[in-house]
């Protein structure tokens, strides 16, 4: 199963792509052989349990799941497995909220927060790992669509040293980029709680477009 | 689990609505417009098309006149223009009144490559005589250090 595990709609405030044109995006990439199974919509700074994708998902066959991308005071974190008991912790606008903290109320509730474009300069991950913090993490994005110059050099030195492992993901904010970098998994994977397994199960890795063919 | 620092700013302002002015359009400020922006288009330029309406952005020449006061906002020591999005609703006619009213929509924070930001954002209204919104005007502005 393959999926970019990092877009933005146009719930987001910097994004002006809707869910339907991702979703057309789609059916144009598979008409010309690539293959995408699906998206998680991964929003800045919050996580809306009232909206429902499960339709237009099933109508087009397109596998969409919601996550969020947290502002932290250790960089920016995807945010995989979201319930109602974990938003009450989580004050999702605050952009200086303590990554530790996230990482294991994500642990211990059944999610799983994994740093963002960690070559990012300013806020990637990189800026704040060290020898002895973050020890709990071993998931990191290795591919994002939306690196500068320098910032996969950096990514590729963090998971050389650390041996982590790494997902993919576009980081669309455009309707054009969407698939740019995705993850393929073994599992198949319909649910946010089926993503998170599947990601704690370490059955995957990240590839681009083009290896989808 | 929080350690945000609030943002501080005149919140009286949040969501208070000002009125800036009522705007005449006329067929010749349509054309105008067309003309200046080389616009060709048969919708906004030839009148057997069906009556001919204003192009997206004909807004934009009454938005100079939009003030918006200070909100004295507590943080960076520079500010600059993050940009504008219109989302048209209805279009705009010939002979239409338009009120025009504008509103702090919101101010939040958020963290990029060159730190953290704080986004000042104004929603703009423009309705008709009918009181049917034509087009709402989103602008941005950007709080932050500049070291």
């Amino acid at each position: 199963m393959i999926l970019d595990l990092h877009t933005h709609s146009t719930l987001s405030d910097d994004s002006r792509a809707s869910v339907e044109q991702y979703i057309k995006w789609i059916t144009v990439l598979r008409r010309k052989g690539y293959n995408i199974d699906g998206f998680v919509l991964t929003e800045h700074r919050q996580f809306n349990f009232d909206i429902d994708y499960t339709e237009i998902s099933k109508n087009n066959n397109v596998t969409i799941l919601k996550g969020a991308e947290l502002d932290t005071n250790s960089g920016h974190f995807l945010v995989y497995g979201i319930t109602k008991k974990i938003a009450k912790h989580i004050k999702f606008n605050d952009v200086n909220m303590n990554a530790n903290q996230l990482i294991d109320l994500c642990l211990n509730n059944g999610a799983i927060a994994i740093p963002a474009h960690p070559g990012r300069f300013g806020i990637g991950f990189t800026e704040y790992v060290n020898e002895d913090n973050f020890k709990s993490i071993n998931i990191v994005e290795h591919l994002n669509g939306s690196y500068r110059p320098g910032e996969q050099d950096r990514t590729e030195k963090l998971i050389s040293d650390k041996g982590y492992l790494g997902i993919g993901g576009s980081d669309a904010h455009m309707v054009s980029a969407i698939g740019t970098c995705l993850t393929k998994f073994d599992d198949v994977i319909n649910t946010e709680e089926e993503l998170v397994q599947a990601l704690i199960r370490k059955k995957f890795k990240p590839i681009k477009l083009e290896d989808t063919k | 689990m929080s350690t945000e620092e609030e943002i501080k700013y005149d919140k009286s302002l949040l969501n208070k609505e000002s009125y800036i002015g009522e705007f005449n359009i006329t067929k010749e400020m349509i054309d105008s417009f067309c003309k200046s922006t080389e616009e060709t288009n048969p919708l906004f330029t030839n009148e057997e098309h069906g009556g001919i309406i204003a192009p997206p952005t004909l807004c934009n020449i009454f938005m100079s006149k939009v003030t918006r006061p200070d909100i004295k906002i507590e943080f960076g020591d520079g500010t600059f223009f993050a940009g504008q999005a219109l989302d048209n609703i209805n279009p705009i006619k010939p002979g239409d009144k338009l009120t025009v009213n504008t509103r702090l929509k919101e101010v939040f924070a958020k963290t990029g490559r060159s730190g953290k930001m704080v986004f000042e954002v104004w929603e703009t209204k423009f309705a008709n005589q009918d009181g049917l919104i034509t087009t709402l005007v989103r602008e941005s502005f950007v709080h932050r250090k500049r070291s």
